[in-house]
């Protein structure tokens, strides 16, 4: 790949995870990369140093008061003592008026070198859990305009399909397929899989490994998607991925005793829309259902999460692997169970079965 | 301090703002003062910055609840505000040196070396461009690249470039007073 970019060297300084895995694993064996990498750290160091502080532990109650005092007051105290601080608000106001020619105009103007960039937009960094009823899963599926034959799992290998507000396209690096070994999957996936040390009673060794390699799916949005929107390309990746089932099935609900996986976490880039945009566009689709668009808001930062999906039924814990957040999952009679989690070097991590939560946990801690 | 004076103010809560714009004082302060003390380097004078913020703020959003922008609005206020009060000072001292007035001594709580290095990394900083200043401060006092990203109207991915080209300014301007 090409030289990974300043910016993007800059980001690695701070914001490490929101940087996309390639420009990682380039800088890993690039001496140049490398060599820039430690100028602009040492400068921001510099300037991290000098700039950033704490003041005094404000009073905060004797502020307000202060400040409402003089709000109270009409005249001097009350004149505008900051003019013009930002001639942003006028930006922003065209922006909210939205005409594409506005949003083309603005797309200029951040720079030629960034116009046909990719930008991240999403990159989680840890999980949480979101609670998913059938009837909302029906009611995205419908959004997205997918039918149950388009559902992953059944997709080939590349294609596209119409969707509600624009078009979306995949390619994947080749066919899942099976290897006789992990060290196969290793090779084939650059993951770190480490098999657990000591298996719950009742679990044989594994029956089958399965290697998924990276799949990229890229979504055009349509002219009349909305300002913002409209027009721009969103680029998902996820993957690769092992899958190693432990057991053999045990024919209850075709659920193996023992599963568990790692993936690259998915990603998305964007070449305009940012990821506040597409949150407030795709959370405002009809039909979206309230109660998950709101439940999807309360995330928080919607650009590092990983929101796992709880079917109805199921319970949710949220709870501590190697150090990340993670998410167990349990049936009401802890038949089945399984946790998810991220860890620190972006792999996301998942262990479940017909086993209950203490030996789901005991498996996870062996290799988180 | 005049402990009946403030029991006072603290007894009778001033009635003259909507409940909704105490709440937004109180989220944003701490972000405000800390931008602006981030520029200046002086408690006292962060906290007068802070102050004129938020009365600016109040005649913009008096309803800060109702604008997607106004908790972006204060963060680059406070950073602007704090810019342009280090160039005044920058410009006093100018006249200073002109007119041979002494500068007045500083608080004893300051070593000579802490001022100094602090007024020289503020003269830098107002030295270089607004926006320059601008995402240096932000980001350096707490704010995630997408909250600099949106106090700034700048796409995420712009922000890396800014900071970097700022940093290495910052850099070059503190070797040159250096070399003086």
């Amino acid at each position: 790949m090409r030289h990974v970019s300043s910016p993007v060297l800059r980001r690695l300084v701070d914001e490490p995870r929101a940087v996309p895995d390639r420009a990682r694993r380039h800088l890993a064996g690039c001496d140049r990369c490398q060599a820039e990498r430690t100028e602009i750290a040492d400068n921001a160091a510099v300037a991290a140093r000098l700039l950033g502080g704490t003041p005094d532990t404000a009073d905060v109650d004797l502020e307000w008061i202060l400040l409402a005092e003089r709000l109270r007051q009409p005249g001097a105290a009350r004149r505008t003592v900051i003019k013009n601080p930002w001639r942003v608000p006028r930006r922003l106001a065209g922006a909210s008026i939205g005409t594409s020619t506005a949003v083309g105009v603005a797309a200029v103007a951040i720079g030629v070198g960034a116009a046909a960039a990719l930008t991240s937009v999403y990159a989680p960094t840890h999980v949480a859990a979101v609670r998913v009823s059938q009837t909302d899963a029906q009611a995205i599926a419908k959004l997205f305009g997918l039918g149950s034959d388009q559902l992953p799992g059944s997709l080939p290998p590349s294609g596209s399909t119409k969707l509600a507000f624009g078009q979306l396209s995949w390619t994947t690096a080749g066919r899942a397929r099976q290897v006789s070994t992990i060290a196969q999957a290793r090779a084939l996936t650059h993951l770190p899989y480490s098999a657990p040390a000591t298996l719950p009673a009742g679990v044989g060794s594994p029956s089958s490994i399965a290697v998924q390699p990276q799949v990229t799916a890229t979504v055009t949005f349509s002219q009349n998607a909305g300002p913002g929107i409209a027009g721009s390309t969103l680029e998902i990746t996820g993957g690769p991925g092992i899958l190693v089932q432990y057991g053999g099935r045990s024919g209850l609900a075709g659920l193996p005793a023992l599963a568990i996986a790692v993936m690259d976490r998915p990603t998305a880039s964007s070449t305009g829309a940012t990821a506040s945009q597409l949150e407030t566009f795709l959370l405002s689709r009809p039909g979206m259902p309230s109660g998950l668009a709101q439940e999807l808001r309360l995330l928080g930062n919607p650009g590092t999460t990983l929101p796992v999906p709880v079917p109805s039924g199921m319970s949710a814990q949220q709870l501590k692997i190697g150090g990340a957040s993670a998410v167990l999952l349990t049936e009401p009679a802890d038949a089945a169970s399984g946790v998810i989690w991220e860890s620190q070097d972006g792999v996301v991590h998942g262990v479940g079965g017909l086993l209950d939560s203490k030996d789901v946990l005991s498996v996870a801690r062996q290799i988180g | 301090m005049d402990t009946s004076f403030m029991t006072r103010l603290r007894s009778s809560p001033p009635q003259a703002s909507p409940p909704s714009f105490e709440q937004f004082f109180r989220e944003q302060y701490p972000a405000v003062v800390r931008i602006a003390f981030g520029v200046i380097g002086d408690a006292q004078a962060a906290q007068d910055v802070a102050q004129d913020v938020f009365i600016s703020a109040f005649q913009r959003f008096p309803d800060p609840g109702a604008s997607e922008h106004a908790c972006a609005w204060v963060r680059v206020a406070a950073a602007h505000t704090a810019l342009n009060a280090i160039r005044g000072e920058r410009r006093r001292d100018r006249r200073q040196q002109l007119s041979a007035v002494a500068v007045p001594p500083m608080g004893p709580e300051e070593t000579l070396l802490d001022r100094e290095s602090v007024a020289e990394v503020r003269r830098a900083l107002s030295r270089l461009p607004r926006r320059a200043a601008t995402v240096l401060v932000l980001r350096h006092n707490g704010l995630s690249y997408a909250e600099v990203a949106e106090a700034m109207n700048v796409k995420v991915g712009h922000v890396g470039t800014m900071l970097r080209r700022a940093e290495s300014a910052l850099r070059k301007e503190l070797q040159n007073a250096s070399r003086l």
